[in-house]
């Protein structure tokens, strides 16, 4: 059997058999290398959603598994998950263990974005742990001859009520039988429904839904135990390593191929119009290949390595780029328009206006885009991190001329990505060197691979006006949004064979802001579907971010101009209950007193302390942040000294979890807020590491992050918590700054000098 | 270029078959097998890869495997005591301090050589340490408290809310 298929076998038939349960894979922990390999004919299909072993197996030690399409990209998705069919099943956490993504082992519930796993993932696994409860005490029932009324379950096991003796664990009463029960499922992707006629647990029942059950990921991942996709190892695999264009869209003209022949197991260049890699048997190998073909940190030009490239220097000036976002044809579009905004803001008593921008800013994965693949002439087995297994292979097929039934993925968790990074380009990359050389590849990006060709998170400009009345209340309210595509995620290897090909779908950014407020009059409109320079692909809230920095630091100079407590302004404002909710949390326990923004020059060029407050509306949750900040005029440093979130997201899973997201949220975005710029020159990105795309260092972190739940309820059906609280952090801040200095920042990042200019 | 070569990492020698140049991420990982040091940037950017060698934490993506020969190497998996997570590791494990977790290896090998150093490090002396090594989920307030809970045990644990 093939690697691949002897993998899978080994998750779904050892899994259960592992003592503990902590770690996913503690076979490949254990043993380090998948053993091969000889051939089977076909490569299995996702099972049928309809059915029980779909989604749960219970093993005879009385261990179970949870199957799911979903991933885990470092938010603790798993161990929420498994929560939830925990508590539907009466089964013990700790017992139950979750396997992921794998395309021959689970169902396709979507893709794992937009912090969508809970709210829509999660009700899926809820009725099929519900479904497999019942089908398990109708079982028991025909054990004990009894009523399936009489049969109470709880942490694994089934006991007849007022029989205590007559008692059966899942494991023995299942007894190594797969679960072939048909429980019904509707639909597809997000949208199926999963076991529609399944009884749920009354949410007043709840014991571990709720609970900040430690996650089952952590332990491995703190000993070196954790296999990660970077960390697969096949029989006979080899390394291969990319060299991309010297330009974004160069041609290769010539490739020196003596210049790598003596290198200690070298196997192999591999060509296809402008794709090149090089594949030896060591990785060390494979770097020095590529590093003589091109691949380096800062190569000298498009001619001065073994691989010679056309002098493309296609890419607009940087410092044109807002123009060149305005100027890029796309679409408008109106997102909301209601009153007269134009009449309005004609006959004002007061209008202010205000720009913003925001630069081409990247993912950053810590651990660079790695892929492993095993093509044949039969199939393509491949083992990605990717955040959508089961897209990838309908995508992968069309790459390689296949159909998707001769593709598996193998999920395993990669460095968190944040969007979508390098993972599928990877693939990609891995699938066509090892098509070349018939034998399974395993690719790692280099960072500069990384920094250079992740696709992109793109820049956006978006113009506001507002009229103010007599009273200091908005009559009017005016946003163009200039979003480039946000996700144009052709494949980079598929691009540079001539074959160009999509991942998932293209992301546009009209939707991508909630009007918030509640104005008289207003029109929010965008101007889509501009490619501007760089490939780009959603990152962390993709345009929210963005749009919300604009917003909320939009309404702020609002604020200020009427002299009026910023809290309190956009309350004045706000009929949405849950918005109003989130903001009066946050101030509570920051402990706000009402006050206008001082905005005052600092004294003496002297540090100067100031807070801002922002708040977002991010699919359905709601999130305020409230900041302090020191700024120092002499430096241009801004150090954020305190942070409040508050979120309603309403039913949390899993408490700690929630904050640990937001905690993440907020030092990532506050890194984007402060550091984040991609560069770049005519030719190509030229912050290829991070010391040419700086990120936030220990120095710079908050002394607190404080974090409010609010709506916690199950009344309120659980929405997303991986993304939200990055959207209001740049607004936070620049309120912020104002507060304490008088300076408004307007443009991303917040980088020193840019803080001394707007101070002078 | 490829040569015998010994290496003692984690109390054990393994003889491996490498060019003495390349560097000793590469020799970890691929031929003695371990999960560890990870590779982040390769340019002494980030710390993903971090080992310790004679008590101080190094960068194994820029040590020539001619540098660590002779010297005693210990990686993330050689923490352990008695098969258990260590200390430090355990703290890890009590502050849940991992999103993704890609930059663990780096923060606690760092980390467990400042310890060594500075048993009763301040936060302040943590940051610093800390200050080389890039984590992109933002898990820092975590990994900060971790490490406090080995060198300021005083402080009541959740002191953060
Ligand atoms: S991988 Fe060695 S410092 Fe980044
Ligand atoms: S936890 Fe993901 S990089 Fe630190």
């Amino acid at each position: 059997m093939s690697a691949g298929a002897k993998l899978r076998l080994s998750r779904r038939d050892l899994i259960g058999f592992a003592s503990g349960m902590v770690v996913s894979f503690p076979l490949l922990a254990r043993s380090d290398m998948i053993n091969s390999a000889t051939s089977v004919a076909t490569v299995p299909p996702p099972p049928d959603a309809a059915k029980l072993y779909a989604w749960l197996a219970v093993h005879p030690d009385n261990t179970a598994t949870l199957y799911t399409g979903k991933v885990d990209v470092g938010t603790g998705a798993q161990t929420a998950l498994a929560q939830i069919a925990a508590e539907e099943l009466d089964f013990p956490i700790d017992r139950l263990s979750v396997v992921m993504g794998t395309t021959s082992e689970t169902v396709n519930q979507g893709p794992t974005y937009g912090s969508l796993t809970i709210r829509y993932a999660g009700p899926q696994i809820r009725a099929a742990a519900a479904a497999g409860r019942a089908a398990l005490i109708e079982r028991a029932a025909a054990h004990f001859s009894t009523h399936a009324d009489l049969i109470e379950a709880k942490d694994g096991f089934f006991t007849v009520k007022n029989a205590p003796q007559r008692r059966i664990s899942y494991g023995a009463l299942v007894a190594g039988d797969r679960l072939d029960v048909t429980i019904g499922a509707k639909g597809r992707g997000f949208a199926m429904q999963v076991a529609p006629h399944a009884k749920l647990k009354n949410p007043a029942d709840y014991r571990v839904v709720g609970q900040s059950i430690a996650r089952k990921d952590i332990p491995a991942k703190v000993t070196g135990a954790f296999t990660y996709v970077q960390d697969v190892k096949l029989p006979g695999m080899l390394h291969g390593r990319v060299v991309r264009p010297y330009g974004v869209h160069a041609t290769l003209l010539s490739v020196d191929e003596n210049a790598v022949r003596q290198i200690p197991g070298f196997v192999q260049i591999v060509r296809r119009d402008n794709f090149l890699g090089v594949v030896c048997q060591t990785e060390w190998g494979a770097i020095k290949a590529a590093k003589i073909l091109g691949s380096v940190l800062h190569p000298k030009g498009p001619q001065a390595y073994a691989a010679k490239w056309s002098n493309w220097q296609g890419l607009p000036a940087m410092q044109d780029i807002a123009t060149v976002v305005r100027e890029a044809p796309g679409k408008n579009a109106t997102v909301l328009e209601h009153g007269a905004v134009d009449q309005a803001l004609a006959s004002a008593q007061r209008v202010l206006k205000a720009t913003f921008e925001s630069p081409f800013q990247m993912h950053g994965s810590i651990g660079p885009s790695c892929a492993i693949a095993e093509v044949t002439r039969e199939r393509a087995i491949i083992w990605s991190g990717t955040q959508m297994p089961h897209q990838d292979r309908h995508d992968i097929a069309k790459l390689l001329d296949m159909n998707p039934d001769q593709l598996e993925i193998n999920w395993f968790e990669a460095a968190g990505a944040y969007g979508r990074n390098g993972l599928d380009h990877a693939v990609a990359d891995a699938a066509i060197m090892s098509q070349a050389v018939g034998k399974p590849v395993r690719v790692q990006w280099m960072r500069w691979d990384e920094h250079g060709w992740e696709p992109k998170g793109p820049p956006i400009v978006q113009d506001l006006e507002a009229a103010i009345d007599a009273n200091g209340k908005v009559t009017a309210w005016k946003h163009h949004m200039w979003v480039p595509t946000l996700g144009d995620s052709t494949l980079i290897a598929a691009a540079l064979i001539g074959h160009p090909n999509r991942v998932g779908s293209i992301g546009h950014g009209s939707p991508a802001v909630t009007y918030a407020y509640d104005f008289p009059n207003a029109q929010i409109s965008g101007h889509d579907e501009g490619k501007v320079a760089l490939r780009t692909a959603w990152l962390r809230s993709p345009a929210q971010f963005e749009t919300t920095f604009a917003m909320e630091a939009f309404i702020d100079e609002l604020a200020a101009a009427t002299k009026s407590d910023p809290l309190q302004f956009r309350l004045d404002h706000l009929k949405d209950p849950r918005a109003i909710a989130v903001l009066r949390a946050a101030a509570a326990h920051y402990g706000w007193q009402p006050r206008p923004a001082h905005g005052k020059p600092p004294k003496n060029g002297q540090p100067a302390k100031g807070r801002g407050i922002a708040w977002v509306n991010r699919d359905d949750t709601r999130v305020a942040t409230i900041a302090d900040v020191i700024v120092d005029p002499a430096s241009g440093r801004i150090q954020v000294t305190r942070v409040v979130v508050a979120q309603d997201c309403g039913l949390v899973i899993n408490p700690d979890g929630v904050r640990n997201q937001v905690e993440g949220n907020v030092i990532q975005s506050l890194s984007r807020t402060l550091h984040e710029e991609v560069t770049f020159d005519h030719a190509n990105v030229t912050s290829r590491d991070w010391v040419g795309y700086p990120i936030l260092r220990f120095d710079q972190v908050p002394d607190s992050i404080e974090v409010v739940i609010v709506n916690n309820d199950p009344k309120y059906p659980s929405h997303g918590a991986g993304e939200p609280s990055t959207c209001p952090t740049a607004a936070v801040i620049a309120n912020a700054v104002f507060d304490a200095t008088g300076a408004r920042l307007r443009q991303l990042p917040f980088r020193p000098a840019r803080v001394k200019a707007a101070l002078t | 270029m490829i040569q015998p070569i010994t290496l003692t990492v984690n109390g054990h020698d393994h003889p491996i078959n490498a060019d003495p140049k390349s560097m000793l991420l590469y020799a970890l990982r691929d031929q003695i097998g371990l999960h560890g040091p990870k590779f982040g940037c390769g340019l002494s950017e980030c710390g993903a890869c971090t080992v310790i060698i004679g008590g101080a934490a190094v960068h194994a993506c820029v040590t020539p495997l001619a540098a660590a020969v002779g010297q005693k190497i210990t990686t993330l998996e050689g923490l352990a005591e008695n098969g258990k997570p260590n200390p430090l590791q355990q703290a890890f494990i009590d502050e849940q301090a991992a999103q993704c977790g890609y930059c663990l290896n780096g923060m606690l090998m760092t980390a467990q050589a400042l310890i060594t150093r500075n048993p009763h490090a301040t936060r302040d002396d943590i940051k610093a340490a800390l200050q080389g090594n890039l984590c992109r989920c933002g898990t820092h307030m975590r990994i900060l408290r971790a490490v406090e809970r080995i060198t300021q045990p005083q402080i009541p644990t959740g002191a953060t809310p």
